[in-house]
């Protein structure tokens, strides 16, 4: 399961993960005024928050890293037949 | 050793190609370029699922399909998804059954990223169509696979099987 860590102090209110995230992943804090993770669980580990975190206050841990195939010999192998 | 990297970089053009031709095609065409995807997407589902076992629900379908891909070295991998709010995995709505699904590996949104494209274009109606071709011809049913949203390391997407469609056509 994708772990998330916000750090808070870095967090600046922004709510740009709250926009995007597509699975509700986040809530807003108004009365600290910052981001917070409801529900972890329901994380894709899309990266879009954390692409998008203008301070880089959000930090992903086990999380599936998709394979640059193209930089990746046995999935180029794989490819080879379509050239 | 030397041969892999010649492969390796005959890859790389051939994305960067890939990537160029949606684009010119986008600028072209305009919407016109998602059809065309989506066609070939289409032809390439019912070519590939044409011997594939009939299935008689979503989820055994789903099976197939990733069966599919795997048998034929497509890079298109996925897993079903379901939120905490949701209460089954296959929603019963007016539309028809549906259901999320988890892309991670893509061959588009590599090709995509390696040209520098942005995603949810006409090359990801590749995939719409590569669905509804192949469950079309293992279900029996139509269907549209909806981009909910495309993010740089995974795509959350919503697969609608028309059953209700069907059923009133019928009727």
């Amino acid at each position: 399961m994708v772990r998330m860590t916000l750090h808070e102090r870095a967090c600046r209110g922004c709510e740009m993960c709250v926009d995007i995230c597509p699975t509700q992943v986040f809530s807003y804090d108004r009365e600290r005024r910052i981001a917070v993770i409801d529900h972890e669980e329901d994380c894709i580990a899309c990266l879009s928050c954390s692409y998008l975190c203008p301070s880089g206050a959000l930090q992903h841990d086990d999380y599936p890293v998709v394979k640059n195939f193209y930089r990746d010999l046995e999935f180029t192998r794989k490819i080879e037949k379509f050239l | 050793m030397p041969e892999l990297a010649a492969e390796r970089a005959a890859l790389q053009e051939s994305m960067t190609f890939l990537g160029a031709i949606a684009g010119g095609l986008e600028q072209a065409l305009g919407e016109s370029a998602n059809d065309i995807s989506y066609l070939a997407g289409k032809r390439l589902g019912i070519k590939l699922s044409a011997d594939a076992p009939r299935a008689a629900d979503l989820e055994s379908a789903l099976e197939t399909v990733r069966q599919l891909l795997v048998d034929n070295g497509c890079l298109w991998h996925f897993e079903t998804f379901k939120p905490h709010d949701r209460v089954d995995l296959v929603e019963v709505t007016d539309a028809g059954e549906n259901i999320l699904l988890v892309f991670r590996d893509c061959m588009i949104r590599q090709s995509l990223f390696r040209f520098g494209h942005p995603q949810k274009g006409s090359l990801c109606r590749l995939m719409y169509g590569f669905f509804a071709g192949a469950l079309y011809n293992i279900l029996g049913e139509d269907s549209t696979l909806d981009i909910i949203h495309a993010g740089e390391n995974a795509c959350l997407k919503q697969l609608t099987i028309h059953r209700t469609c069907r059923q009133e056509l019928a009727s």
